[in-house]
This record gives structure tokens, sequence and C-alpha cells, in this order.
């Protein structure tokens, strides 16, 4: 027996094959059941989309960054074209600020549910795998039936949206909507309740939201922790419509943990989160003003810029995405654009959250930050 | 605090500081590359809960550089924004990771991304790229894509251009 408990350690790579690690891998030095040392390795699903920006126009530049994270597509899209439209002076009419602000909302609850789904497959909890993913295809034919597509939707453009609501498609949205609405007691009883899930997530993952803060977390981590800290309500939008309904931003006041969160928290937080969103759409769903989705003069603005920086931001369905842009006088591509995804700090949090915790609660540290690879790795 | 508030605040201090107009919630500081960890200091006093949003580079082209720091606060629903001008082939900055530590992977990133030194991180290793990459600082506009070497090949461009598609039909 040595002196040094290091001398024991061994070191073991959590991914990139492992089932849960959806391309990701994470060094871990281990002493027994428990880690000593977290290193997170990003790059695996690195496209050098902000080098790609550059050679694109302002009109596709949406498309790349849809596809950063198809789940929030509506949302991952918006930072670029709420900047574009800065520079260009675009006016964006009244009915496509509604109807951004309804797909957008429908988007966080679509990539809520995937999340509840993989969370509790990675728990173990594989008929949650399976139920909320069903309820998902209701909002992802709603989606097909506006835009033709699934997932790349590529519906915000600079200007206004691309498509307009038929009633085929509103009535689906409403479809999906009512589906998750009658299944959300369920889920209650199936996750909040159940104390297998009460004992693998209590007290495991616990942060406060001072530390949070200066790791750069934000979004429902951040709230969980009891601090209504929302782009929708701090930093309101003009060109999206979340003033015209009545909604406070859902927190979180742990009573095991004031102050902070533990996973088990951050699930309720989800749960809320899913709430709010379904009563911003029931109330703006009714208010969507007649008009045309589009600014006439949007095509011929975007052609070439002119020279300029601007700051797109949005509250994601993970925490603040924004974009900066910056354009030299009449280019056809942006000069340079900075994509910040909100599990860029997710991820490099960690590093301070997982050390002093066991092997077998790494996956669930890791899978209550809501993670979702294209955001760091771009 | 507002954002006039806090930039009166850090240019009594420092004095070499300049501030933009704030445009709304949002303020910019010019701060030079020697007062960054003061003015970030600073922030991290007056504003407690304040959350490092963003850190990158901007190559400005002939050896010239910027960093951009933002910060988000929401008790005071303020966005603060730093712009520091660097300059020279291997530009150099102090680290600012140790009094926000989110800020650490953003400076590895553009360390890899632009060749901008941290001075005072411990671990400046590549993030994102892979290590046998062909070439060095990808996000410099020096650096040769496969799109900006067709020319160079004289193969033809896959899309045509505008021009051509409006006489073609």
């Amino acid at each position: 027996m040595s002196g040094n408990i290091l001398d024991e350690a061994v070191e073991v790579w959590f991914g990139p094959q492992h089932v849960s690690a959806h391309g990701w891998a994470t060094k871990l030095t281990i002493v027994g059941d428990f880690i000593v040392e977290c290193d997170p390795n990003a790059g695996y699903f690195h496209r050098s989309a902000e080098k790609c920006l550059e050679f694109r126009d302002f009109r596709q530049g949406a498309l790349i960054m849809e596809r950063l994270c198809m789940l929030e597509a509506f949302l991952a899209e918006y930072p670029y074209v709420k900047a574009v439209e800065k520079i260009a002076a675009l006016e964006v009419p009244e009915r496509a600020k509604v109807m951004r602000t309804i797909m957008m909302e429908a988007s966080r609850i679509h990539s809520l549910q995937f999340w509840w789904g993989q969370f509790a497959a990675e728990l173990g909890l594989f008929a949650m795998l399976l139920w909320p993913w069903v309820d998902r295809e209701y909002f992802l034919d709603s989606f097909e039936e506006l835009t033709g597509s699934r997932h790349a939707v590529s519906y915000n453009t600079p200007g206004g949206v691309k498509y307009d609501f038929t009633e085929k498609s509103v009535k689906m949205l409403l479809r999906a909507l009512d589906r998750i609405e009658y299944r959300i007691p369920t889920f209650r009883d199936m996750i909040l309740k159940s104390p297998t899930f009460k004992l693998r997530t209590r007290n495991v993952g616990t942060f406060t939201a001072e530390q949070g803060l200066k790791w750069g977390l934000s979004g429902p981590n951040i709230k969980a922790c009891g601090i209504p800290m929302d782009l929708r309500k701090d930093d309101p939008d003009p060109d999206l419509a979340y003033n015209m309904c009545d909604w406070e931003v859902p927190t979180t006041q742990s009573e095991e943990h004031p102050g902070g969160s533990d996973a088990y928290d951050r699930m309720v937080q989800r749960f809320r989160e899913i709430e709010t969103s379904i009563s911003i759409i029931r109330q703006l769903l009714p208010q969507v003003p007649e008009g045309p989705i589009v600014d006439p003069k949007a095509r011929a603005k975007t052609n070439r810029l002119p020279a300029g920086e601007a700051y797109g931001r949005v509250e994601g369905t993970r925490g603040i995405t924004t974009l900066w842009l910056k354009t030299a006088d009449k280019a056809q591509t942006p000069y340079r654009a900075k994509i910040r995804g909100p599990c860029f700090s997710s991820y490099y949090s960690l590093k301070h959250l997982v050390p002093g915790s066991t092997f077998a609660d790494f996956i669930v540290i890791f899978g209550s930050l809501d993670p979702y690879p294209g955001w760091w790795d771009r | 605090m507002s954002p006039s508030t806090l930039a009166k605040h850090v240019i009594d201090r420092h004095p070499d500081v300049s501030a933009k107009e704030p445009e709304g919630n949002r303020i910019e500081l010019i701060v030079p590359a020697e007062r960054v960890r003061d003015v970030v200091g600073m922030i991290s006093e007056l504003v407690p809960d304040a959350l490092p949003e963003s850190l990158f580079g901007v190559d400005l082209g002939n050896d010239r550089y910027e960093v951009m720091y933002f910060f988000w606060s929401h008790s005071n629903l303020m966005l603060c924004q730093l712009r520091v001008t660097l300059e020279g082939a291997s530009p150099e900055v102090d680290s600012v990771w140790d009094i926000f530590p989110g800020m650490e992977w953003h400076e590895r990133e553009t360390h890899e991304m632009f060749g901008i030194g941290f001075k005072g991180n411990p671990d400046l290793r590549l993030l994102l790229l892979p290590d046998e990459l062909d070439g060095k600082y990808p996000l410099r506009k020096s650096f040769k894509t496969d799109r900006s070497r067709l020319a160079e090949s004289g193969l033809a461009e896959t899309r045509p251009t505008s021009k051509e598609s409006e006489t073609s039909g």
C-alpha cells in the first residue's frame, strides 16, 4: 500500500464509443469508484461553422446555424437572422413576429421532450425514452406540414419568415400541444415521483447560482437555482412577440439546496419550461395578425450589406445563444461571425462539477445539464 | 448599476480606458491590452452576477487583431462589451480565466483559431482542432481553405455566379 492515494489512479476515457456519449469523449481520472479529475474533450463534431459562414451569403448563413442544433432549429437560426436584420435595417412585419415566436416556442418544447427521453434513458428508464419521443412526432409532423422538413426547417429568414401558417399546420400544432398537455401529468408521475429517479438524481451535481454564473451557465441550469435569468424578459426583442402575452419566467426554488440546484431540480425546471412555452403558444395563436410575412425589401437589401457590427441574442432551450456578426462594406459574405452556444459553458463546467462524485453519477451530472455537442463543437 | 455608471467607475480609475455612447442596455469599453485584467477585475467586483458570455478574436488584417469580451448581468439588465486591439505576428494579452473560470475555454479556442496568446492561462492545448491539421490558425484571414484555393486550382466554381444565371435564363 503506497502512501499517495493518487498512485492508484486510473485514467478512463468516457466516450466517444459509449452509448451515452453522442460523439464526445471525457477523460476521467478515477481512484476506486471516485472521480478525482475530469478533462472534457471537445472537437469530435467540429465542422468549422464560423469559417463556413464567412463563405456563405446572408440568406444562406441561417441554414448553417440550424444544423448546429437540429432539435431547436427555429431558435438556433434566429441569432444569425437577427444580426443580419440589424445591419441591413430590415423591418419585420407584425405577422412574422408572432409566427416566429410561436414556432420558436414549439421548437423549445420539442427539444425539451427529446432531452426528457435521452436523460431518462441514460438513467435506465427506457419507458420514458419512448413515450416523449412518440409525442415529439406530433411536433415534427406540424413542422413538416409548415416547412416541408422535419428537422432542417429553415423557417426564419432575414426580414421575416419563409412559410405562412395554413389552417392545417395550425391544427397540427394544436394537436401536438393537446397531446403534450394531456401527457404531462403522466410524465410527472413517471419521473418526478419515481423513487428510483429521486435516488439517482437528488444531491447529484449540485452547484450554487454564483458558481454557475462564473462558469458561464445560463438558461434552465441557472433558472433551476431560483434566478429568473431569461433573455425573453430581460432583453426584450422588438422583433419577437413575447410582450403580447402574459407569462412569468419559470424558476425552481430548491428546498434541499437553497440558492443552488441538483440534477432533480433541473428536471423539475424543465417541466416548468414546457408548461410556460405551451401557455405562450396558446395565448399567441389567436393573436396572429393579418398581413405580409416578410419585408418586401429583404431580398434586395441582403444581397450586399453595409459595414457594421451586430449582436444577435436569443434565449435558447439550453441558455443564451448568440451570434456576433461583422461585415465589411458592400460585402456579400460576413467578415467574421462568432457563435456562442450555451452548451460550450455546460460542457466546460464538468471540469469543476464532476470531481468528487462517483463514476456512476458522471452521466447523471452530464445529462442533467442538457448537453448538445453541436453547440460546443460548432 | 446602469451601463453609464459602470463606464464612469472604470474610467475614473483607469483614464486610458474609453467608452462608446451606451445603446440602450449595452455599453462598449475600449481597453488597452495591458489594462484587461484590471477592467475585468472591476467588472467582477462591481457586477457580482456578471456572466462571462463570450470571448473571441477578430482578424483585422495586417497583423492587427481585436479581442472582444462580453459580460451579461441579469440583475442590472446590462450587456458590457470590451474591445482590445492587439498587434504583431504573435499577439498576446493577459488571461482572465482566474477571475471568470468560464472564459478559460473561450481563451483556449481563440488561441488555437487566431494564434493569440493568453498570458497566465495554464491550459492552451488544442480544443476543437485535430492535432494533424495542416497549417495554423484557421480563422486568420491568411489561412487557405479549400474554397479560397479554388481560384489557384483553375477549377470552375461549383455554383454559377449570379450574372451567369441571369443570362442563362
